[in-house]
């Protein structure tokens, strides 16, 4: 005879392989990561849309026959007819109906998973461990909420703060005393009336919500030498640290200034939609966000981050002018970076002994390299980068998480 | 709620034990585990085994499962038993007391298939749970060692799952070392003084136990990573047998609870049920081979031409390769509607090759018994170690052409165990292709 058992686990005996299991899609998330970034579709989308990232690296590799016309499969057609040479759809054994045993069934079974996260997800992988450096509580605290808050009860109050509750409980509590010790006797009918002793009042505290406050400048060039690609790459950067600032920060106040040969505080909208033209001079916005902090952000109360983006072909004749400025800048920021979207720049930035191209040719109008052009502001930025002002160069689409990691990279990165 | 008690079960069990009986059937004792949709779960993604080593797939396994059920698009299986003595088999609680006498009466057929087909003469049913244990313990341990850990467990594991299916094809081949196989070749010298095998060359035959071969001569794997290689073979060939069968197997099982439930005058309320679910159990899939379908209804034929006796000697010798070459005829394969497709780069989609008429029954048939169990997975073997102690792994092409991409990664898997420099040689497009 058979034996019945009821099985008690307590333990998920999954529990541990899936796990690792979602660790490891995880990491396949944040290794694709620099794909999906930049992906068009993302670029200018809330928080909620769904983004499906293609995860590799999750396949169970194999030696398995590929999928060509020697490869034949042998399937039933129930009650269909058919002829040679009709086509079918794709019914390549999808897999389901393997009844899990996993009895040799040799199919790729192409796990290629489309994780579908949202952009807050998203932002939560890619953000983890990245933070706004030198966050400093500034002297005049930003006060978010005044909320009161319930907090005890006390014997004096004004009326309308009455607990009826606490109330009721004393007089009950007295009664109970007065019938032990005799002094009232519930079987005649006696009125127990409330005494002034009973009353409680709620006690109410104010509770000051304390935080501290930034604002981030974001400054992109919008000028005619703006291509659609340098423009795109621009963007792509601002949506990230937009999404990174909205992931970690609830309360940050973000400025939006666009420039050609002027500047304009723009809304966020025709920030990441505006169209480009006109000529370059960098020192316009800067010079306009120098006024915004004067007249609105006070850097005493106010943590205040700029980042530019543009592709670094400033007039020359601005560039002296510039660097004041960005000095001015740095010394009120907590943070300043610059980013040059400059897609020549292939990562080798770093690498000063490679200033020539691999085919041979210098690098062509790559301000950073022409060595023989000292007065760009790549390299006229050197002398005031450090901790507090950083400079990270974009080439493409790959470029973009390593120059966000550059300037974020917190303590990790120190 | 379910409509049942265990008392109900025990009632039935009884009923179902008397008629298999009666049947001629011999099986391992059965033990029952009542278990809830997540334990079955659990219990599909380690393959049944109530004891298996960690890994992440099984993990991804499960997940799959998990969501394929929430979709709807898969019910979880009706049966799952485990070829061991005695039988494990999982029951899921949230079943209704039908598909309870099913399963159990499916179970017996499943038990008595594993206990005398020749394929699984070589499986160790007694201690198959104990071993999967011990097997699970060393990978835990090493997982849980500082000097180690779940890093370089999984590299080496992620690598031999990789090759876990090149192996020897059939049962009772057993692994001979570098020195139990110069023996025999002396011997073999001793009696034929004509026979000359260059004695240098490793392996002196071509080994097809590539899992093994490397473990034995890779000159850079650790004592625990060759143990762990040896796990993974080890498992493997407890699963051999069940993929040389599963057609049979589950073919048999379904005659079996057929035969039973026929004959234990169930009441209306469970009979009818019983029907629906059997028709469900053994319907074709369109385009897909549905085992439960084809192993029905040929061993429903044999039966009903041959007789049951010599059902019960087919489901003794017999493995899914012999059983389809032996026994499907033009009539079977027309009233199963088979055909065989295949992707044409040309078309850019997947056309129909051969169907069942006179011409083509005997093409569909043979490109079917490919597509059967192992049939499906290419062999790979050990050609020889060459100059730098490289490994030359050789593919048996038999037509069908590798997936280069995964044979690419498998090669470097194959790298990673091996250490040194690795070649495999196979055809693609009709031109010699190498790694």
């Amino acid at each position: 005879m058979s034996i019945f058992r009821k099985h008690k686990s307590i333990v998920d005996r999954a529990a541990s392989d899936r796990m690792r299991h979602k660790k490891k899609i995880e990491k396949a998330i944040k290794e694709s990561i620099r794909d999906v970034i930049a992906e068009e579709s993302i670029i200018g989308q809330n928080g909620k849309k769904k983004i499906r990232i293609p995860v590799r690296g999750l396949k169970e590799y194999r030696f398995v026959y590929g999928n060509n016309e020697n490869n034949k499969n042998v399937g039933s057609a129930g009650d269909h007819k058919i002829k040679r040479g009709q086509k079918i759809g794709p019914k390549r054994s999808d897999g389901a109906r393997d009844q899990g045993t996993g009895k040799g069934s040799n199919e790729k079974g192409d796990h290629y998973y489309d994780v579908e996260v949202t952009l807050e997800e998203l932002a939560e992988y890619l953000f983890g461990d990245l933070e706004l450096p030198d966050l400093e509580k500034k002297q005049f605290r930003f006060i978010s909420q005044e909320s009161i808050k319930r907090k005890g009860y006390r014997f004096k109050g004004i009326r309308p703060r009455l607990s009826k509750k606490e109330t009721l409980k004393r007089r009950i509590r007295r009664r109970k005393m007065a019938e032990k010790i005799g002094s009232h006797d519930p079987a005649d009918n006696e009125r127990f009336p409330f005494h002034q002793n009973d009353l409680k009042y709620h006690h109410l505290k104010p509770k000051i919500k304390e935080n501290s406050s930034a604002v981030i400048f974001f400054l992109m060039d919008v000028s005619g030498s703006m291509s659609q690609e340098r423009k795109y790459l621009a963007r792509s950067f601002f949506f990230l640290l937009y999404q990174f600032l909205n992931h970690k920060y609830d309360k940050v106040e973000v400025v939006f200034i666009s420039h050609s040969t002027d500047a304009a505080r723009v809304t966020e909208d025709d920030f990441f939609k505006v169209g480009t033209h006109g000529g370059t001079i960098i020192s316009s916005c800067l010079d306009l966000e120098l006024n915004i902090i004067e007249k609105e952000f006070h850097p005493n109360s106010w943590n205040i981050y700029t980042f530019y983006c543009g592709d670094g072909e400033n007039w020359t004749s601005d560039n002296e002018m510039c660097i004041e400025l960005f000095k001015k800048i740095k010394k009120v920021n907590q943070l300043t970076g610059y980013c040059e979207i400059n897609e020549h720049y292939s990562g080798m930035v770093d690498d000063t002994t490679e200033a020539i191209a691999p085919d041979g040719s210098p690098w062509p109008s790559f301000s950073a390299w022409k060595n023989e052009e000292m007065d760009n502001l790549w390299s006229k930025l050197d002398p005031i980068c450090d901790n507090k002002f950083k400079k990270a160069m974009v080439g493409d689409t790959n470029h973009i998480w390593k120059a966000f990691k550059s300037l974020f990279g917190g303590k990790n990165n120190e | 709620m379910s409509d049942w008690t265990e008392k109900d079960l025990l009632h039935w069990d009884q009923k179902i034990a008397q008629v298999a009986e009666n049947l001629g059937l011999d099986w391992h004792p059965i033990d029952y585990e009542i278990i809830d949709y997540q334990e079955m779960l659990g219990a599909m993604a380690y393959v049944g085994l109530p004891t298996h080593y960690r890994h992440w797939s099984y993990g991804k396994e499960y997940e799959r499962t998990h969501t394929l059920y929430n979709l709807g698009q898969t019910g979880l299986p009706y049966e799952m038993i485990i070829n061991s003595n005695p039988s494990i088999a999982y029951l899921m609680r949230e079943n209704a007391l039908h598909t309870h006498i099913l399963t159990m009466a499916h179970c017996i057929g499943h038990s008595d298939f594993f206990k005398n087909n020749r394929m699984f003469a070589d499986t160790n049913p007694n201690n198959i749970i104990g071993s999967f244990k011990a097997a699970a313990k060393y990978v835990r341990e090493l997982i849980e060692d500082p000097s180690i850990g779940i890093d370089k467990v999984e590299k080496i594991l992620d690598a031999a799952h990789s090759i876990k299916y090149q192996v020897p094809r059939f049962p009772g081949i057993k692994y001979k070392t570098r020195e139990e196989k110069l023996q025999i070749e002396k011997e073999l010298i001793d009696e034929l003084p004509s026979y000359t095998p260059n004695l240098e060359k490793v392996p002196l035959h071509p080994e097809y136990n590539v899992l093994k071969f490397i473990s034995e001569h890779s000159k850079h794997l650790k004592e625990w990573e060759r143990n762990l290689i040896l796990i993974v073979e080890e498992s493997s060939k407890y699963f051999i047998p069940q993929a040389l069968t599963k057609i049979m197997n589950e073919g048999w099982a379904c005659t079996i609870h057929y035969r039973i439930m026929n004959e234990l005058n169930l009441p209306d309320n469970l009979y009818l049920p019983f029907i629906k679910l059997h028709n469900q159990v053994i319907r074709p899939h369109l385009g897909q081979i549905n085992p439960y379908h084809l192993g029905y209804k040929l061993f429903k034929k044999l039966i009903d031409e041959r007789g049951f006796e010599e059902a019960m000697m087919i489901r003794e010798t017999q493995n899914d390769i012999t059983f389809l070459r032996c026994y499907l005829d033009q009539e079977f394969m027309q009233d199963m509607n088979y055909f065989s497709y295949s992707f044409k780069k040309k078309a850019k989609g997947t056309t129909i090759d051969d169907i069942t008429d006179d011409e083509g029954w005997e093409a569909v048939r043979d490109e079917l018994i490919k597509n059967v169990g192992l049939n499906r997975i290419p062999t790979v073997f050990v050609d020889e170690i060459g100059k730098n102690n490289t490994l030359s792994l050789v593919h048996e092409h038999d037509g069908r052409d590798l997936d280069l991409a995964y044979a690419r990664k498998a090669f470097d898997y194959v790298k990673i165990l091996w250490g040194d420099e690795v070649r495999l040689a196979t055809i693609v497009e009709n031109e010699i292709w190498e790694f």
